[in-house]
């Protein structure tokens, strides 16, 4: 376990040392921009488009970085040749996958964070301290973190065994797929137009893409009013799937890897 | 002494789509004795890397047997016991050499930082541990390599291409760092095309060419049989032809005699045959046989007699479709410079 | 169970351990996490058929609503230029996207309903079924709040002016919301009155007073309670003042025949009405009305025979498209408002210019009169009640078309060809003219003769 968190550390302080930071402060500045441009609206649609605006590039912004960190990340290795020093000491290969893995989740917590700070900043500068929403800003944040850690995990479970630029596309489809496929999937099935064996081709796709949709908790926060019950059991299941999924997918990138020539 | 390493009728191939096959390491049997430097040449291509990355249990082998420190390559009690140093690493560069250090100390749970020091000491990096990496040259990035190789006190070090593109005083200090290995009694495998590196540090070597072994044994073993030149003047022909003899070259330049001999010949007995005959010796040249010369001799030997009709590559491969297993050994064998 | 062997991962254990893991968290997607999703966050998209294949991708996929938010500040700068018809399709993008954006839904009916207009600024009131059934869409896709029930209520009260039972059905439902403020309750009431359902009207201005009463007590401080309890009191005290002196109590009673009230008797307006298509598309409508207080908006209708969902005087207003808000092309409905001065009314139509609103492309038309008083200012109210009672005409006085009701009506056939002037109408000579039979010129053809009086009421403040 020492060797996991090794590498997970040095991970972490590869991908903080890269320019992210420099990503951050621009998305805080295009954010700052953005903010004013909103006078013509009304108080309330102009809260509504601004936090729309501020989770949507948080959002993005997350999601391009999870798949950019981990598609990269054992190539990277390869390439420097790093991966043959570590895997001669006495370092298994699903230690040093997990250890990369868990030091991309910790990189893509840390931007997270910095990132949602900036935009707590520039929502409380523009619309004024109102803790309620500032909470649940960060509570939408918190369940964006677990999709991106489960996005990071999909990326690294494809960089086993392809090439970044696809890995980059591929990981990127997986998560256009599970975002749309809940909803789209929901009205298929309500529609009642389409076969049944459709519908079960349907349900099984549902089974194995992870979902990434369910985690697009942010309307009820920029349309505030609605009040959803029981939101809190719902953020841990939601949790928990995540963590589930997260193992399923680490585990095959284990078998992967493990027999894969380096 | 006992062996090191040994490898027996090892055997790597790359299967490609298509079919076709390619056969890196074909057959080698490699002994490397406890307590030597053992040099393992080949030109560029020849299946060092794999050979290597077989030994380290990082790729499997596709037949054959390779054993490391008395057991099978792969063993992760065998990590501990070794390491590794690759070609042209690149470290991550954010980090200062003693970080570095201290992060592959991690790997063996070593949390030693006075030992780390110790080591980057000992290659010469006291003064610049705590800068980061990006700024050390490529010697110093060399040194803090051989650091981090050091950090279990290995009885067994890989060295890839140890020299390669360095500086002339970065050689010497890299190939004195190694000689200082031997005197602490631990093994190293050098691969490299550096041969006069090699010749000069290594005690045994291995040639291997197009993934086939083709020379191994005591380096004085394998350069034994050089030759020796005998100039002098005024000799007559009776003492000329005298010395005329099977393997033996008789030359004349400018009304000197060029006697050319292999060196285990009687070359006091030919001395006093040209001195009897009234002749003057201007000079005596021994021309000791370089490793240049058995390598060229054992490559060039190994392309003629059967290179062309095994093919490090058999057909089939020419549709532009590499696999993603060939661009690794490409990698693997890096470039020459 | 061996997890590794000789520093490799061994396969079966792990499959296993993958297959567990995977019903797990189909477990909990299923049973737990989708089921919670799908009734709490999902878009809803009510006629998936109608979207592109963008719209759809859009409307699932994350980040739905900041692109929602981007669109809605470029529509914004739309506004502002008055380039209305590219706002439209932003409005239903920007809803399918988010649909719980209730300020988008509010201004988007808001403005397909009032803001495109001809070019004599007559509503093109083609798009109200668009409006409505947008209005409806929105209330559905967030019926926690009263905001779109209202909206959709006030369409019907204020735009539609025609059905007024539907303004009473949204507004009962908003106020059926908690988040319903104090004052927007007081609509019902005034909703109900207009639908005829007096009775009713004074049972919610009851209700409102008790609450506002209740309130006040609760909040002593906040003035805005003061305020409305005047207000529900006020309007309270005028209904049961105007209910009395027109008589409903005394009919509800049976003595109405004894007493004098205001509505009696039934004074007659005498309407008449002649259309003059004086060139092609472009008509003078005349009429008189023999009613001397300012306030009275004779309804004038053109439309095509077989307009769908059309009926006397007006249409349905319902079963319109929100997925389209492109107005029904081909289709022509000509609607205004004559107003009286010195009992009479003059006006010149010029629908020449709006070929789009009105193409005139089927062969038969109906042109019709109508007039209630339901809609009509309370000094006129006065004399002819909520329903007609205090109103007669000798000719075209009419219980069947509204029910309940005693309005004037008159409707007759028209033809393309009298409309362009084309055919045998578009000769010199041959002028098309539509008349009531009791229709007489005026002596006078001088519109600058007429007298113009004022209001007999001054309202103070």
């Amino acid at each position: 376990m020492n060797a996991v968190l090794s590498i997970a550390r040095t991970t972490l302080g590869e991908a903080i040392r890269r320019r992210v930071l420099l990503v951050i402060l621009l998305i805080a500045l295009l954010l700052l921009v953005i903010a004013p441009g909103m006078n013509g609206l009304t108080a309330r649609q102009s809260q509504t488009v601004l936090l729309s605006l501020i989770l949507g590039v948080l959002q993005l912004s997350s999601a391009v970085i999870a798949i950019v960190l981990t598609v990269y990340m054992i190539p990277n290795e390869v390439e420097r040749r790093t991966i043959y020093t570590i895997l001669s000491k006495p370092v298994l290969r699903w230690q040093f996958l997990l250890g990369k893995y868990l030091g991309a989740v910790s990189a893509l917590g840390l931007m997270i964070m910095l990132m949602t700070g900036t935009m707590i900043a520039v929502f409380a500068a523009f619309q004024g301290p109102n803790v309620e929403t500032l909470a649940s800003l960060a509570r939408v944040a918190m369940m964006y973190f677990v999709q991106m850690c489960l996005l990071a995990a999909v990326a690294i479970f494809f960089s086993t065994f392809v090439q970044p630029v696809v890995n980059f596309f591929l990981s990127g489809g997986v998560y256009l797929v599970g975002t749309v496929f809940g909803s789209l999937f929901a009205t298929i099935a309500e529609s009642q137009q389409l076969p049944q064996l459709v519908r079960l081709a349907a349900q099984l796709v549902m089974l194995i893409v992870p979902n990434f949709g369910q985690y697009n908790v942010q309307n009820s926060v920029i349309n505030s009013g609605a009040q959803i019950v029981g939101e809190g059991i719902y953020y841990t299941n939601l949790a928990v799937y995540g963590i589930v999924y997260i193992s399923i997918l680490l585990l095959g990138a284990m078998l992967i890897f493990d027999r894969r020539e380096v | 002494m006992s062996l090191a390493i040994e490898t027996i009728d090892l055997v790597k191939t790359y299967k490609h789509r298509g079919g076709a096959s390619n056969t890196v390491v074909d057959n080698l049997n490699l002994q490397v004795e406890s307590g030597e430097i053992f040099g393992f040449l080949g030109p560029n291509g020849a299946g060092k890397t794999t050979t290597i990355k077989m030994l380290l249990g990082i790729i499997g082998q596709t037949s054959g047997v390779a054993n490391v420190l008395g057991r099978e390559a792969g063993d992760i009690e065998i990590h501990k016991r070794i390491s590794y140093l690759p070609e042209k690493p690149y470290y991550y560069e954010y980090m200062s050499g003693l970080e570095l250090v201290i992060f592959y100390a991690s790997l063996f749970g070593i949390r030693d930082n006075d030992r780390c020091k110790e080591l980057l000491r000992r290659v010469n990096l006291a003064n610049d541990m705590n800068r980061p990496l990006s700024t050390y040259s490529k010697g110093m990035q060399q040194r803090v390599g051989l650091a981090q190789s050091l950090i279990n006190n290995p009885e067994l070090l890989f060295l890839d291409e140890p020299t390669g593109g360095l500086d002339p005083i970065a050689h010497i200090e890299i190939r004195d760092l190694i000689l200082q290995f031997r005197e602490e009694g631990k093994t190293v495998f050098i691969s490299s095309h550096e041969l006069s590196d090699v010749e000069r540090i290594c005690d045994r070597v291995a040639i291997i060419n197009k993934g086939q072994l083709v020379a191994q044994g005591r380096l004085t073993d394998l350069l034994a049989g050089g030759r020796v030149e005998v100039t002098a003047e005024g000799v007559s022909d009776a003492v000329s032809d005298s010395l005329r003899h099977e393997n033996r070259i008789v030359s004349f330049k400018d009304g000197r005699l060029i006697l050319d001999a292999p060196d285990s010949d009687d070359l006091n007995g030919m001395i006093d045959a040209l001195r009897n005959g009234g002749a003057q010796v201007v000079s005596v040249i021994p021309r000791r046989k370089r490793l240049e010369d058995l390598f060229i001799e054992a490559v060039a030997e190994d392309d003629t007699a059967k290179g062309r009709q095994r093919g490090r590559m058999t057909d089939g491969n020419s549709d532009g479709t590499k696999s993603a297993e060939v661009e690794e050994v490409k990698t693997g064998e890096g470039d020459p410079s | 169970m061996k997890w590794t062997r000789q520093g490799k991962l061994v396969k079966a254990p792990i499959y296993g351990l993958m297959l567990v893991l995977l019903l797990v968290g189909s477990f909990v997607q299923m049973n737990q996490t989708y089921p919670f999703w799908r009734k709490n966050y999902m878009p809803k998209v009510t006629d998936l058929g109608q979207l592109t294949g963008e719209q759809l991708l859009f409307a699932f996929a994350g980040f739905r609503e900041m692109i929602a938010g981007i669109l809605w500040v470029r529509a914004d700068s739309f506004f502002d230029n008055g380039d209305y018809d590219s706002i439209l399709p932003i409005i239903r993008l920007v809803t399918y996207l988010d649909p719980k954006q209730i300020d988008v839904y509010a201004t988007g009916m808001w403005h397909i309903a009032y803001n495109f207009t001809d070019q004599e600024n007559r509503a093109d009131r083609r798009n109200i079924p668009i409006a409505v059934a947008f209005g409806e869409e929105g209330a559905r896709n967030n019926d926690y709040t009263y905001e779109l029930f209202y909206e959709t209520g006030w369409l019907w009260y204020h735009r539609i002016q025609d059905n007024f039972p539907m303004a009473v059905t949204w507004f009962e439902q908003a106020a059926e919301r908690k988040d319903i403020l104090p004052a927007r309750h007081n609509l019902l009431s005034h909703a109900k009155l207009r639908a005829g359902d007096y009775k009713g009207a004074l049972k919610t201005w009851y209700e409102l007073l008790e609450a506002a009463e209740k309130e006040m007590e609760r909040n002593k401080s906040q003035r805005s309670n003061y305020a409305q309890r005047d207000t529900v009191e006020g309007n309270l005290d005028n209904l049961l003042i105007r209910l009395t002196q027109r008589g409903y109590f005394a009919r509800e009673n049976g003595w109405y025949d004894q007493g004098n009230y205001d509505t009696k008797p039934p004074f007659d307006v005498r309407f008449s009405a002649s259309v003059t298509v004086t060139e092609s598309r472009v008509m003078l409508v005349e009429g008189t009305w023999n009613v001397f207080p300012v306030g009275t908006r004779v309804r004038m209708i053109l439309r095509d025979a077989d307009y769908p969902n059309a009926k006397a005087a007006g249409l349905d207003w319902e079963g319109g498209d929100a997925n389209n808000f492109t107005a029904p092309a081909g289709l022509t409905y000509v609607q205004d408002e004559l107003f009286v001065r010195n009992r009479r009314f003059r006006k010149a139509i010029d629908l020449s210019r709006d070929p789009t609103i009105y193409p005139f492309v089927k062969d038969k038309y109906i042109l019709e009169f109508y007039y209630t008083p339901r809609v009509a200012p309370e000094h006129i109210k006065d004399k002819f009640g909520y329903n007609g009672e205090g109103m007669t005409d000798s000719n075209f006085l009419n219980t069947e078309i509204r029910e309940g009701q005693r309005v004037i009506y008159w409707k007759t056939e028209v033809t393309r060809d009298q409309i362009l002037r084309r055919g045998e109408y578009g000769m010199e000579g041959t002028i098309p003219v539509f008349k009531t039979p009791n229709y007489v010129a005026p002596r006078v053809r001088n519109p600058e003769d007429d007298l113009v009086s004022p209001g007999t009421r001054r309202v103070e403040g």
